[in-house]
């Protein structure tokens, strides 16, 4: 399905790649082969795409607003406007801290986001809250004089039908920078990466140049917040790193058209932005597996090579790190030897994770992902359908193997209990909060990776490695906690066999 | 009154450059459905979340989480039961996805009571949230439910939606006798003040001291469900802050015949403890020689280790803050002001109160900033929009050096800007981890005093 920039509104990720956020049908392979065919007639995404597990019981999840937050609020030149009442605006606090940290990562002057909520009260749900959206707007404007002014929607204004649309138009002329509205109501998507997209539409729409003159030697990066290992990578390749959407400025985001190819840490994030790319202006889009594991590094640097045409460069690079790596390598893997790995995080990164733990020698033989996307935004260049070289989970089951039991579950903690006992690991891989401390009391110590390119590369097997053993020391504070905890959860529920089991009988 | 005139002059000129309006920039409260907290505060209750996906979590990582990284307890963070409403609930209404909701929570969560609150989703498409709970309520199911949409007010106010939800669903009606010496008290917004476990403790124990029994009613020294019951027995209600609980301490005084002392400023330090506890001896009629007892002994502690302070105090070679700038809540920004004053001896640069409380208590606040000593009066300004108040601290005369700033992570830069230290004492405080720690009381204060001059001392070299 091709990206539709001619309207204001992102297309979500269910209606466009058919996204599920409840699967419990055994292993990874068993996902794969059910994410090719076309459901079986239980009406889930319309009867087209793979079948999705519904139950009654469910946990506080993440919203699309939230990614908005974390990507449109953490452009440096920027403001983004949270048009909501105050509620929405507690994000501040954490993408702020997060901001922070991220800056000083990467050795880049620390600032507080910049973020304006239109604060809304209960009488602007009965007359609409357009004046004071048009006021932050202007206050935006007034304050910090910014590059470009992003506006987040929120459920409130969802409902009540605010047309930020044609504020945005009219301020856009009037202040002359553009005025982005972002269409992210939390209801309108089941899962929250939509709101990576509807970012990232917005960028395309409005900030992106429209007649690019084009660098050769640059490479869009899309990130987050993690430490910069790509400058010294693709220097390798002679190649110059644009990383985006966090933390970059309004003409970062610009010149994206300009790049020789869009590369990124993970399909899920850079899906849109990477497709969006390569459809409007022809940067070509990076379609290998990704960059975890010897197997998965060495076909993305490759890859890479092959469309910047560096592949001399990158051959030497290839065979200087696999023989620089090597040696601790193998110290790593007699350290691991017998230790069991368990991942959970958002669905692609997880399938590059896994590969890098079996290149360790820990045994993963359970894992879950909080969403899955059966296909990625790109297609294939020689046909009409979705594009296989980017299919995270068949390289991950190909070449690592399977995944005994692979689940699919949105973040829920009442679901990972079981789903940990069921494989009893030494220790969890987890991005994202809500699972970790459960782990905690339950004795099983955690791996947070807060900085998403820890793990990547040939430099990441190693990183891995280290952070598991320095976690694994952590596990005497795991079991005495365990040892001292009740859990929320009723003894009939600990006691269940089927994590999913409220979703199979009928209530 | 010499000095009040000329704070006037600039409180004028700052007020010319910055016009108030809607916008928020750096929240420094959260919404109605934050005081989801309230619940979860409580030992053994769970609130269940009717609102959209993101909600929920918001409120728990922006308040419990990088605010001192205080955990969510037993049933908060990722526990709380959420509809994550989607489209299909906002098309239809969310009644029927609330129910079953609740079906099943209560099969798989063990607590003593389930809160419902609700989110901007259902208070705007009108679910009639009340007929769903009222029929598990008759079923016997431990549960109430408050609606919290987000456009209908801040934490603040949301708390007090809970807790009176709370009280007239699940406590209920008394007309038995009351217990002489005991209190239930409300003072610390749970959660949001970093700090409120800790200082929840120490005002506890310090009641305790003087021969109160307590209902503390959050956090890990209450009793959980089981004290709330108990609410209606106690003899008085002690609302201990500027203004959060005196709806409630009203509400109680209607529902319970039960009288309430309100006192405005949590003590912090000898002084300002020991009056207030003898002003809750006089106020309930305790026993005054054993609450002495407990007055001296604790005095004698408390003095104990000022003196071996003092010898800092008196005299550091290197220079120490003379005067002090507070952004915060009302609660801790009095309390702190009081303590400064008069404790330190520390002269008032600026003080500004961020949680928006209701205009009806604002000149009583007020008024509390023109006594804080016999010889010192000072202003106070309400001001909710981070961008404004950073504005308000800059363009302040000081004088020779800069004021220590007692504020949020949100003035870390502005600390720097102005070559000066901070103490992160509230919302958001995303640089602090707090466990036990209190600054309030006998004990708390020589917390305090530790934290400053730590921070005082450590950025010497």
């Amino acid at each position: 399905m091709k990206i539709n920039l001619d309207t204001p509104v992102v297309e979500n990720r269910e209606q466009r790649l058919g996204t599920i956020i409840a699967w419990d049908n055994g292993s990874a392979t068993n996902l794969l082969k059910e994410s090719s065919t076309i459901c079986s007639g239980c009406g889930a995404n319309n009867g087209e795409r793979l079948c999705e597990t519904k139950g009654t019981f469910t946990q506080g999840s993440v919203c699309s607003e939230m990614m908005v937050e974390c990507q449109a609020g953490n452009i440096r030149d920027a403001v983004l406007i949270q048009h909501s009442p105050i509620g929405c605006g507690a994000g501040q606090v954490i993408y702020n801290s997060i901001y922070r940290n991220g800056l000083a990562m990467r050795k880049l002057p620390v600032q507080n986001i910049r973020m304006i909520s239109t604060n809304l009260q209960e009488s602007d749900m009965v007359f609409g809250g357009i004046a004071k959206l048009e006021q932050s707007i202007r206050d935006a404007w007034d304050r910090h004089k910014p590059n470009a002014i992003f506006i987040g929607t929120s459920c409130a204004t969802g409902i009540i039908g605010d047309d930020v649309d044609s504020a945005a138009a009219k301020l856009e002329e009037e202040l002359k920078i553009p005025v982005i509205p972002l269409h992210c109501e939390g209801f309108k998507s089941k899962h929250w990466s939509t709101g990576f997209d509807a970012v990232q539409h917005g960028l395309l729409r409005q900030i992106v140049r429209k007649n690019p003159k084009k660098q050769k030697d640059l490479v869009n990066v899309i990130n987050l917040w993690g430490t910069d290992v790509f400058t010294p990578m693709l220097a390798e390749l002679g190649l110059r790193v644009n990383f985006v959407v966090d933390m970059a400025t309004v003409d970062e985001l610009a010149q994206m058209s300009e790049a020789a190819a869009t590369i990124g840490f993970c399909h899920t994030l850079s899906s849109y932005l990477a497709a969006g790319l390569e459809q409007e202006f022809g940067v070509p889009e990076i379609k290998s597996p990704q960059p975890y594991g010897f197997d998965g590094t060495d076909a993305w640097l490759r890859e890479l090579a092959r469309v910047t045409h560096t592949e001399e460069k990158a051959e030497v690079y290839i065979a200087k790190e696999h023989a620089r790596v090597a040696p601790r390598l193998a110290e790593l893997k007699k350290l691991l030897k017998g230790k069991k790995g368990y991942v959970a995080t958002g669905s692609s990164y997880a399938h590059g994770l896994i590969s890098v733990l079996r290149e360790l020698g820990v045994e993963v033989n359970g894992s879950i992902v909080f969403h899955h996307d059966p296909i990625y935004d790109s297609q294939d260049p020689f046909s009409d359908t979705p594009d296989a070289s980017k299919n995270s989970l068949g390289f991950m089951v190909n070449n690592s193997g399977d995944v005994p039991n692979f689940s699919v579950s949105n973040r829920q903690q009442y679901q990972f209990y079981g789903l940990l006992k069921r494989v009893n690991p030494d220790f969890i891989l987890v991005r994202h909060n809500g699972l970790a401390p459960l782990a905690s009391r339950m004795g099983i110590p955690a791996a947070p990776l807060g900085d998403e390119h820890h793990a990547l590369g040939y430099q990441g097997i190693l990183n891995l490695g280290e952070t598991i053993l320095d976690i694994l020391a952590h596990k005497k504070f795991h079991i005495d906690i365990a040892a001292h905890t009740k859990l929320p959860y009723k003894q009939w529920w600990l006691d269940q066999k089927d994590p999913f089991v409220l979703a199979k009988e009928k209530i | 009154m010499g000095d009040i005139k000329s704070d006037d002059k600039k409180l004028e000129i700052a007020q010319e450059e910055t016009v108030k309006t809607n916008s928020i920039e750096q929240v420094r409260y959260v919404c109605s459905l934050g005081a989801m907290h309230s619940a979860s505060a409580i030992p053994g209750v769970i609130p269940i979340t009717h609102c959209g996906p993101g909600c929920a979590d918001k409120q728990y990582m922006n308040l419990a989480f990088y605010n001192g990284f205080q955990g969510g307890g037993y049933g908060g963070g990722s526990v709380v039961p959420s509809t994550n409403s989607s489209e299909k609930e906002v098309i239809f209404g969310g009644a029927e996805r609330l129910t079953e909701l609740i079906e099943s929570t209560v099969k798989i969560l063990d607590a003593d009571l389930f809160v419902v609150v609700t989110g901007c989703i259902s208070d705007l498409v009108g679910d009639d949230v009340e007929s769903v709970v009222s029929d598990f309520q008759k079923q016997g199911v431990p549960i109430v439910v408050a609606e919290t949409g987000g456009f209908r007010g801040n934490n603040f106010t949301g708390h007090e939606l809970i807790t009176k939800a709370i009280i007239d669903q699940y406590v209920g009606e008394y007309d038995g006798l009351k217990e002489k010496g005991t209190v239930n008290v409300w003072s610390l917004l749970p959660y949001h003040n970093t700090f409120w476990r800790g200082d929840l403790t120490e005002i506890k124990r310090i009641l305790q001291g003087i021969g109160l029994k307590v209902n503390i009613l959050f956090g890990h020294e209450s009793e959980g469900v089981s004290e709330w019951k108990n609410i209606p027995k106690a003899q008085f209600n002690l609302v201990l802050s500027p203004w959060l609980g005196l709806q409630t301490a009203e509400h109680l005084k209607n529902k319970y015949d039960q009288p309430y002392l309100h006192v405005p400023i949590i003590p912090i330090g000898g002084m300002e403890t020991s009056a207030f506890l003898r002003n809750v001896v006089d106020f309930a009629g305790l026993d005054v020689d054993k609450a002495e007892a407990f007055i001296q002994a604790e005095e004698k502690i408390y003095y104990n280790y000022l003196g071996d302070f003092s010898d800092f105090y008196a005299e550091y070679w290197w220079g120490l803050p003379a005067k002090f700038a507070i952004i915060g809540d009302s609660a801790y920004n009095i309390a702190l002001t009081k303590f400064l004053v008069n404790q330190l001896g520390l002269v008032p640069g600026k003080q500004i109160v961020t949680e928006n409380p209701p205009e009806q208590y604002r000149d009583a606040i007020r008024k509390l900033y023109q006594n804080v000593a016999q010889d010192v009066s000072t202003e106070v300004e309400f001001e909710e929009d981070s961008y404004t108040i950073h504005e308000k601290i800059r363009n302040t005369d000081y004088g020779h050096k800069p004021p220590i700033i007692f504020g949020t992570t949100w003035e870390r830069d502005l600390a720097k800007e102005l070559k000066t230290a901070i103490v992160e004492v509230g919302f958001p405080a995303s640089y602090e981890v707090v466990i036990s720690r209190a600054y309030i009381g006998y004990r708390g204060a020589l917390t305090l005093l530790e934290k400053i001059y730590t921070t005082t001392v450590s950025a010497s070299a």
